[in-house]
């Protein structure tokens, strides 16, 4: 169950041709939730320093 | 005593400190899970007999998929809540899960659509299940921008509240619009009654990443709430004590 797919590093990367469209998918899905993470720690900590401010 | 459970954490003061104490546990749990499922399903599981190495992106899509109508089926419910009980926690939770819906359901749209172009042949099928997404997408924007427009916060909760409930029904059409019409979209590979079609092989490590996309959805849901409460609390006096 746990033995590598693939016969070496540059082939995981190509997977016969559909590696293009995995990694892109992989790219996409990563780079939205660290986006998303990194997003919102700066909103919450604008405002906490806002409030700061404020007080 | 259950009715004092519920109104002393519905109070945005004891559910702020609440996620602070549980969000890092659940971040960093979900987070080894997701990473350790993604890296045995890309790399670790056999290729499938049909669509060779491009199955692979079950374990992108189908998480977004599930998690794109379960953080509607949630909005619902805390609309309901609201309108029903004037929870106002409630009304905070339907802002803050829209635009983390709206990102799932993206992503679920453009891994499918990545998807279709080696299996299907092409990127876009005007397909009930396919179709029915994009409509969610629409939905989550449209609200988002609706609750954007309004600068009184009482109504545009309110009306929100309203809409969600409305738009509701189309989770059961994209649920079942592979089952109700003849689609390009596949029909279910798991479901809660029947035995999964998928090899155990293929499915645990996808099972692994719904569970590890879920947690750091739910993480992400906390953090927009606590970013909701924070602004539409700030004029309170424990806000400045918390901060």
């Amino acid at each position: 169950m746990f033995s590598f797919a693939f016969n070496s590093f540059e082939e995981a990367i190509y997977m016969n041709g559909h590696g293009i469209y995995v990694w892109i998918v992989f790219s996409i899905v990563i780079s939205c939730l660290a986006a998303f993470f990194i997003s919102y720690k700066n909103k919450i900590q604008k405002i906490k320093k806002k409030l700061n401010e404020s007080n | 005593m259950i009715k004092k459970f519920i109104h002393q954490f519905a109070s945005p003061k004891t559910y702020l400190f609440q996620v602070n104490r549980f969000y890092p546990y659940i971040f960093y749990i979900s987070l080894i899970i997701y990473t350790f499922s993604l890296i045995w399903g890309l790399l670790f599981t056999p290729q499938d007999f049909v669509q060779g190495n491009s199955f692979r992106i079950i374990y992108l899509h189908v998480p977004a998929s599930f998690l794109s109508q379960s953080l509607y089926v949630a909005m619902a419910f805390a609309s309901i809540t609201y309108l029903v009980w004037r929870v106002k926690l409630a009304a905070y939770l339907i802002i803050a899960i829209a635009p983390v819906g709206a990102m799932t359901t993206f992503v679920a749209l453009i891994s499918g659509s990545l998807w279709g172009i080696p299996t299907w042949g092409t990127w876009w099928q005007w397909d009930a299940r396919i179709t029915s997404t994009l409509i969610l997408f629409i939905m989550y924007l449209g609200l988002i921008s609706l609750h954007n427009s309004f600068s009184n916060y009482e109504k545009a909760d309110k009306l929100l509240s309203w809409l969600v409930i409305v738009g509701a029904v189309n989770i059961p059409i994209i649920k079942k619009s592979v089952d109700w019409w003849s689609t390009l979209h596949q029909s279910a590979s798991i479901t809660l009654t029947d035995k999964p079609s998928i090899d155990p092989s293929m499915f645990y490590p996808l099972i692994g990443s719904i569970i590890g996309f879920f947690g750091l959805i739910i993480c992400l849901v906390l953090i927009s709430s606590k970013h909701q409460i924070l602004i539409r609390e700030k004029t309170k006096s424990w806000i400045k004590d918390y901060v």
